[in-house]
């Protein structure tokens, strides 16, 4: 065994974290309030939407995703104090309004022969746009001082892509026509206007390029 | 999509076939109206050396299956209907109660799954009994803290009883899926109840008036959940009190008798009710149905 | 052959006398049974047991009698199912079949079938009816099988024998349940 004494580089030839990162504290704790809000806002809408599906496969897959949006609000919520902000509801905010338009437009479809409406919203749209605002978060702060904030980055991206995968397959299998084709590509354009609107989960410069 | 979604409108697929319990308890055939005879059975507690075990097993089970889709709708429900706030009103539920709502849900989620696993191990096919809908009418309530009452502590509670005479179900038969399966989900349902119960006294801690009109919407679905003493003590019905596993959710002794007291009014009740109407023959062709409980051999 | 049933017109639930006549027929002619059949109903239970006699009031008559459930679509409460009547008819009509045409001298009354007894007869019972081209769900009968015999290969091995044999005794039958309870 080498000599215990012998001084050593604090950090580990194969240690390439770097200390500058892209965000200060406020501005972290303003993206994880519009991180909490958004992931909220999905798990509500999936929870919500579980009774309106007739599909079965798809009822039991909603189910279980609505926990997982669940736990990432949570992962928000706990790290908003250590973020200085003692009041967390005060940061829970959507990133502007055209955002909270986009909710309200993503949980509009109701209706059991709507299920292409509600799983295009969720797959095709929001969950593609958290795994933007999240890597481009995790590959830009602080590897050091930020540790915390992107320990729960990478197990939330954990579960957007796996859920995302479902919900793309999910929605492949459910499309049979070319006016399915359609009407899933209409309903996503018209959410993805309203999220360009919005600059993304955490507003302009959701990932970067502001 | 509206708060607030009505039972009428649950969305199922075409092999799907729902009624209402008003519809169910309407059918005036029973069970025990034979016992003089001397032909039937002096019990009629679920286990394999009943001449119907399988059967009534595979109808229990298809029971489940459908009660924990409806539980997984409530439980989402609950997530959506109400606004994020501090659950002094009954509009608004605390952030951490969602989340429990939310946990509960990919709970029900995979109960569902088990459920349809098992169904198909036993033979059934999906919507192959009717779906009694009284669980998400019970998970309808504009109160969250009458959903925690009626639904957390109530069916969650029922649930305890069900799976635990599934569990002994298997065990006797030498079934090594069912009981495996139903040691897992009876874990699961212990933390349900557990849930409602911490719920329930946290959200009402400062207004004893919630608290007792939730404890009496309990008893009531309590009551309805006997299924007209389905579940109870005596071994006239097919489920028995868990007494243990109730215990160990959180329900005190006074609270486990006071539910085993229910259940036994509702068997003495239904009992006379369906004596009564074979007597009167006063049947209404339009209402149908024994719900998920037919004790059949077809 | 003639069929006959009771009641005629249903009170507690919403059965058809004529369709239960009609797929009695039909399953007499197919399993070439040749005495009158008598069919009641019991419609003050949804249970579904049924019980044959042989040699009824009349002298070679069949009687069945029905409890409510076993003719009952499980899907609508109280009302009929065509494919619940033919198998549950179908089922008791093979054991009158069995017991008639000889083979079946040594079986005990129904009453005094050991459940597992019971459960091999069916199973070749509903096997037949597959055969017969009736909707009868292999896993169901499979599993009551299980119940009644052990859930192990052994087990398995003489359900399958069971299902797809013809023209076994009941000592046969037996036999088969006998080896079937023996755990490997």
């Amino acid at each position: 065994m080498a000599d215990p004494y012998k001084p050593r580089a604090p950090f580990a030839p194969w240690d390439r974290r770097q200390l500058p990162g892209t965000f200060d504290v406020e501005e972290t704790a303003r993206r994880v309030g519009n991180y909490k809000w958004a992931e909220m806002k999905l798990f509500e809408a999936l929870g919500g939407w579980v009774a309106t599906v007739p599909e079965l496969d798809v009822k039991m897959r909603l189910g279980t995703h609505c926990y997982h949006h669940a736990w990432h609000a949570e992962l928000w919520h706990k790290r908003l104090p250590e973020l200085r902000e003692m009041n967390p509801d005060r940061l829970t905010v959507p990133a502007n309004d055209a955002m909270e338009r986009f909710v309200e437009a993503l949980t509009e479809p109701e209706a059991a022969d709507q299920t292409i409406e509600k799983l295009v919203g969720v797959y095709r749209v929001f969950i593609p746009h958290f795994i933007a605002a999240y890597t481009y978060h995790r590959n830009n702060t602080s590897e050091i001082t930020d540790a915390p904030t992107i320990r729960s980055l990478n197990f939330a991206l954990h579960d957007e892509f796996d859920d995302w995968r479902d919900g793309e397959m999910m929605i492949q299998s459910l499309i049979e026509t070319p006016d399915e084709v359609d009407r899933a590509a209409a309903h996503q354009a018209k959410l993805e206007k309203l999220m360009l609107e919005a600059g993304g989960i955490a507003g302009p410069g959701s990932i970067g390029g502001q | 999509m509206r708060k607030f979604f009505p039972v009428e409108e649950l969305a199922r697929d075409e092999r799907f076939t729902q009624i209402t319990m008003r519809q169910s308890e309407a059918d005036p055939r029973t069970v025990l109206l034979a016992e003089p005879t001397g032909k039937r059975p002096k019990t009629n507690r679920l286990t394999p050396d009943r001449p119907d075990a399988s059967e009534a097993a595979r109808s229990l089970m298809h029971g489940i299956f459908v009660g924990e889709i409806q539980a997984l709708e409530g439980a989402g429900r609950t997530c959506f209907d109400f606004e994020t706030g501090s659950g002094d009103a009954p509009d608004t539920v605390p952030f951490a109660l969602k989340l429990d709502m939310a946990r509960q849900a990919w709970d029900e989620a995979r109960h569902v799954e088990i459920s349809v696993k098992l169904s198909d191990w036993m033979g059934s096919e999906i919507g192959q009994f009717a779906e009694n809908t009284v669980l998400f009418e019970v998970a309808c309530s504009n109160d969250p803290v009458l959903r925690l009452a009626g639904v957390n502590r109530a069916l969650e509670g029922l649930a305890i009883d069900v799976f635990t005479t599934m569990k002994e179900f298997g065990d006797m038969a030498g079934d090594p899926y069912l009981e495996f399966c139903e040691d897992w989900m009876l874990a699961d349902e212990v933390t349900h109840v557990k849930m409602g119960s911490d719920w329930l006294r946290r959200v009402t801690e400062n207004d004893p008036e919630r608290r007792k009109n939730a404890l009496e919407f309990q008893s009531v679905v309590d009551k309805i959940f006997s299924f007209g003493g389905t579940r109870s003590d005596s071994n006239e019905s097919p489920i028995g009190l868990a007494r243990r596993f109730r215990e160990l959710a959180g329900f005190t002794n006074t609270e486990v008798q006071e539910i085993a007291d229910v259940s036994l009014k509702a068997l003495e009740e239904r009992k006379a009710f369906s004596a009564a109407s074979l007597n009167d023959g006063d049947t209404e062709h339009s209402e149908t149905g024994t719900g998920t409980e037919q004790l059949a051999d077809a | 052959m003639s069929v006959t049933v009771t009641p005629e017109a249903f009170r507690f639930v919403q059965f058809d006398s004529g369709t239960v006549t009609r797929v009695a027929q039909e399953l007499i002619a197919a399993l070439g049974i040749d005495r009158p059949v008598h069919i009641e109903i019991d419609e003050t239970t949804p249970l579904g047991r049924v019980r044959a006699t042989i040699g009824a009031a009349d002298g070679d008559a069949i009687a069945i009698s029905v409890e409510s459930g076993a003719f009952e679509d499980s899907r609508r409460p109280r009302q009929q199912s065509e494919a619940a009547t033919a198998v549950s008819l179908g089922r008791i009509l093979l054991r009158v079949r069995d017991r008639l045409h000889g083979g079946f001298g040594e079986a005990p009354a129904d009453d005094d079938l050991e459940l597992r007894q019971m459960a091999a007869w069916e199973t070749y019972c509903a096997g037949r009816l597959a055969r017969l081209g009736l909707h009868v769900n292999q896993q169901r009968w499979l599993y009551n099988f299980r119940n009644r015999h052990g859930f192990t290969d052994t087990a398995d091995a003489g359900f399958h024998q069971l299902w797809a044999a013809d023209g076994l005794t009941w000592g046969e039958v037996d036999a088969i349940s006998t080896a079937a309870t023996v755990r490997s």
